[in-house]
């Protein structure tokens, strides 16, 4: 990997936003999307803007993720392209949401930039707006020490932290103090950075070794964090206890960047039911919980979305009942996306796994009849 | 910034009575003021409370209702629902102090070209008066 | 004066009691009731059928995960009930289903409701955090001595339609000295009556209308006038807006867990909702800048207009919320003018028609006419 050298001026989030203005300068972009807070103080919102004036003060590096950026970005292009030259500035995984979506059809991608950086993580929205103040020092230090010891837990074990395909990517892993690398991932990225002058021709070892480092890092939590979660919910009461606190408010759906259907299938006539269907079950069983979908409805989104699902921990920000929602669709996906050797957003490219085949291919899922059944036949016999 | 204010109105009016009373003022060449922008709409029942909130949203200065009389509406009763609709905008803006003043409704028959262009003309200077909308230029809506 | 039903047991034993009594003897053929699902502190609404599965339900745990009055129109949504079924409901809960049967959500025929005067359930996160349990003590204390629970959610605590004017069984909790010994159940209805009688108890007559209920509605009036006077919305404009709905993170939970809010698709998620490109860039152009997704307030204010006015104020919003917007107390506090500009009061009678879609010709006719 190659890219250029950035020095840091006062902090880093003043550098980015002075590379923005710059960038306005020298007419590389019209507009940038990226997080301000918003005028009460405590929380953060995307923000489309035209106005230099209006840039001043924004968190290009936000210590939450209130709205989930693949949903403001297919807010604005979802029934068509923009004019306007557009940066977008947004966690990995928010650009890794923005590709699924994009493969999905439900975002166009022409005139967005996209720019990425290496990512700490950040905090859980809820422990976040208990008190702003503290919590943005709390995020500042464990930013500058990549400390995920705070951090929501899908984050802590998030191995995809670096480098998405995004057109530029922001390195701070394995530089010197007051320096950056800005690494560019595409031809667009690299044309803004000849429209800059600067050299993107610096070999970046450091940064690769040292992000190496932090994957393996996290890879061994993940593994650690996945087994402890297994015992919570494998098998179907361990599961059902996790999840019996679920209210039905479908927060985690909405939120979902991947979830995109207008009207979700569980929200929908569907599966509104006559009374006879809930008294006869309750008549099997002795009793049935009303809502009577939680299950279906969880395993049911899991099925539609589980190989895009980028783990962005969005779903569990917004539930009330603080499930560990993101973590139990974490474990799915890795098992799901490594069976069928997808990783969402890795590559705009790549079709999903869902409208895609391979005549031989999953041979090991299959059982056919004359291996199984016959055997167990001669057995009999 | 005031000196070049001009106000931005939206009018919903009934295509049975208010926009043929508003075609007759052009007939009969009065003067209508230019910052009203006019939607024609089938009838005033059909004027959806979110119509009015969304142009609030997007930063017009005056919001104006118009249909037939009580009573002569095309679809005997579009009218009354239009009145219940409004006094149900007018809590809503009330309860946030979204200056209420800026909505307004009136009955204008086909044949009413003088009350069309009078009140047409007294609501854009009542708006002129209030002021630019404080919503036009906020960003985080 | 109504027919007073005592059971010698405590409220919550006595409450059991009469759904068991209901279950064995097929006077109904199932009763909707909270009830706990595992050790995990799982409380949700459970329809049960075999008398033993009794044994699980805490019908008056002050909880509410779902607005009950959602899951009888869920259940009645397609078809009446075919047999009665009994349902342990709190006031604003059966508020909520009238207000969704006036909309055809759902049928009341063949539900018996039962229940009580709310002295108020607390929030969600009691149940995440643990709380609930160690609540449960005070909370009865506070009870019989007819007294203000300050950690309930503020939409109980300022709530002042606390007696159910539609059950057909009423139990009596607020201000009851001795409940822990005593069950006092009221028989509003001929149809209570009907299916109560032959239960084990003492009968008697008594008003419901006590010292200690007319107590406690001045507490709540007063409770509900600070509330509306701390929410100041009313002097702020659009910036009072955005300061209360800016956090807001578009997850629209409160419109899903809504009582009122039946519409299988929300217009707000709807395509006609969307925006091309090309108005937000010329949004862009005229402002400098836009929030992504947009459209937060108008979500807010647009629900508003939508279900205002018949609002019953249940405060599942605002528990459901994931950023702490008072969601239901500003709702309640619009509600409420919206609700006397018509002279209606949502969820009492199901023969009063959902003011929008009817009118009067002589009303509101100065409007209109300058």
């Amino acid at each position: 990997m190659r890219g250029s050298v950035l020095p840091i001026e006062n902090n880093l989030e003043e550098t980015i936003l002075n590379f923005i203005k710059e960038a306005f300068d020298k007419k590389c972009i019209e507009a940038v999307i990226l997080p301000k807070r918003i005028p009460s103080g405590d929380s953060f919102a995307y923000l489309l803007i035209k106005d230099k004036s209006i840039l001043e003060g924004a968190s290009p590096f936000p210590p939450v993720i209130p709205v989930q950026g693949a949903k403001a970005i297919s807010s604005l292009t979802r029934q068509g392209s923009v004019k306007k030259k557009i940066l977008a500035i947004m966690h990995p995984c928010e650009i890794r949401a923005t590709i699924e979506l994009f493969k999905l059809k439900q975002t166009t991608l022409n005139n967005l930039i996209f720019m990425s950086y290496d990512c700490p993580g950040v905090l859980p929205l809820s422990d976040y707006l208990e008190n702003p103040d503290e919590n943005d020092q709390t995020f500042l230090a464990a930013q500058q020490k990549w400390d995920s010891k705070d951090m929501r837990p899908v984050c802590k074990i998030c191995t995809e932290f670096s480098a998405p395909a995004s057109d530029l990517h922001i390195g701070q892993l394995g530089t010197d103090e007051g320096k950056i690398f800005l690494i560019p991932n595409s031809s667009v990225g690299k044309e803004f950075l000849n429209a800059f002058g600067l050299n993107s021709d610096v070999p970046l070892d450091e940064w690769e070794a040292e992000v190496e480092k932090l994957k393996k890092e996290r890879e061994n939590n993940k593994k650690d964090a996945q087994e402890k979660l297994k015992t919570k919910v494998e098998g179907p009461e361990n599961l059902l206890e996790t999840l019996s606190s679920c209210i039905t408010c479908h927060n985690c759906m909405r939120v979902c960047p991947v979830c995109y259907c207008r009207q979700c299938y569980f929200d929908s006539d569907a599966f509104k039911f006559p009374p006879d269907n809930f008294i006869s079950k309750s008549e099997k069983k002795g009793s049935i919980r009303l809502p009577s979908d939680t299950l279906i409805f969880h395993l049911g989104r899991m099925s539609h979305m589980i190989h895009s699902c980028v783990s962005c921990g969005t779903c569990e920000d917004a539930c009330p009942m603080d499930i560990p929602i993101a973590q139990i669709f974490n474990l799915v996906a890795d098992k799901t996306q490594q069976v069928l050797d997808y990783k969402p957003g890795r590559n705009i490219e790549e079709p999903l796994p869902t409208v895609t085949y391979q005549e031989e291919e999953l041979q090991e899922f299959e059982k056919p009849y004359s291996e199984t059944y016959i055997k167990v036949e001669e057995t009999n016999v | 910034m005031n000196d070049e204010y001009t106000p931005r109105i939206v009018g919903f009016l009934c295509n049975w009575c208010s926009y043929t009373g508003a075609d007759l003022a052009g007939v009969s060449r009065l003067k209508v003021p230019p910052s009203l922008r006019i939607i024609r709409v089938m009838c005033s029942g059909r004027i959806d409370p979110l119509f009015v909130l969304k142009a609030f949203l997007k930063g017009i200065d005056g919001v104006m209702m118009m249909g037939c009389h009580p009573g002569e509406c095309h679809y005997q009763k579009g009218n009354y629902n239009a009145r219940r609709r409004f006094i149900l905008l007018q809590k809503i803006l009330e309860a946030f102090d979204l200056e209420p003043e800026r909505l307004g409704i009136w009955w204008v028959s086909a044949s009413e070209a003088t009350k069309y262009a009078k009140v047409t003309t007294e609501f854009a200077k009542e708006i002129e008066k209030i002021g630019p909308s404080p919503v036009a230029n906020e960003i985080f809506l | 004066m109504s027919k007073l039903l005592k059971i010698n047991k405590g409220v919550d034993e006595g409450t059991k009691a009469l759904l068991e009594y209901l279950l064995e003897k097929d006077k109904v053929e199932g009763v909707i009731t909270l009830k706990t699902i595992n050790a995990n502190q799982g409380i949700c609404y459970s329809l049960i059928t075999k008398p033993e599965e009794l044994k699980d339900a805490v019908p008056l745990i002050p909880y509410m995960p779902n607005n009950e009055g959602k899951l009888l129109s869920r259940l009645t949504l397609r078809e009446p009930l075919a047999d009665p079924i009994a349902v342990v409901a709190r006031p604003c809960e059966l508020r909520a289903f009238i207000e969704l049967v006036k909309r055809n959500q759902g049928s009341l025929k063949n539900y018996l409701f039962i229940s009580h005067t709310c002295p108020g359930v607390y929030p969600l996160e009691t149940n995440v955090n643990g709380s609930l349990e160690k609540k449960i003590s005070q909370y009865w204390n506070k009870t019989k001595n007819t007294e203000l629970i300050q950690d309930t959610r503020p939409a109980c605590k300022s709530c002042i339609h606390f007696i159910p004017d539609n059950a057909d069984i009423i139990v009596s909790l607020i201000g009851e000295a001795d409940l822990d010994n005593n069950c006092n159940i009221f028989l509003s209805t001929n149809k209570g009556e009907e299916f109560a009688a032959g239960i084990e108890g003492e009968i008697g007559e008594k008003e419901l209308e006590s010292k200690e209920i007319n107590l406690m509605q001045n507490k709540r009036e007063e409770e509900r006038k600070k509330l509306f006077e701390e929410t100041n919305i009313e002097t702020k404009g659009i910036e009072g807006l955005i300061e209360y709905f800016g956090k807001c993170i578009g997850c629209h939970g409160c419109s899903n867990v809504c009582p009122i809010c039946y519409c299988n698709l929300c217009f707000f998620d709807s395509q006609p909702n969307e925006t091309q490109p090309s108005w937000s860039e010329s949004d862009l152009d005229r402002k400098g800048a836009l929030r992504l997704p947009s459209g937060t307030i108008f979500y807010h204010l647009g629900r508003l207009a939508h279900i205002s006015i018949s609002c019953i104020g249940c405060g599942m919003c605002t528990d459901v919320c994931p950023v702490n917007i008072p969601i239901s107390t500003i709702f309640s506090k619009v509600g409420e003018s919206v609700q006397k500009a018509f002279d209606y009061s949502p969820g009492m009678d199901v023969e009063e028609p959902v003011p929008f879609g009817i009118y009067k010709e002589e009303e509101f006719t100065e409007i209109g006419e300058q």
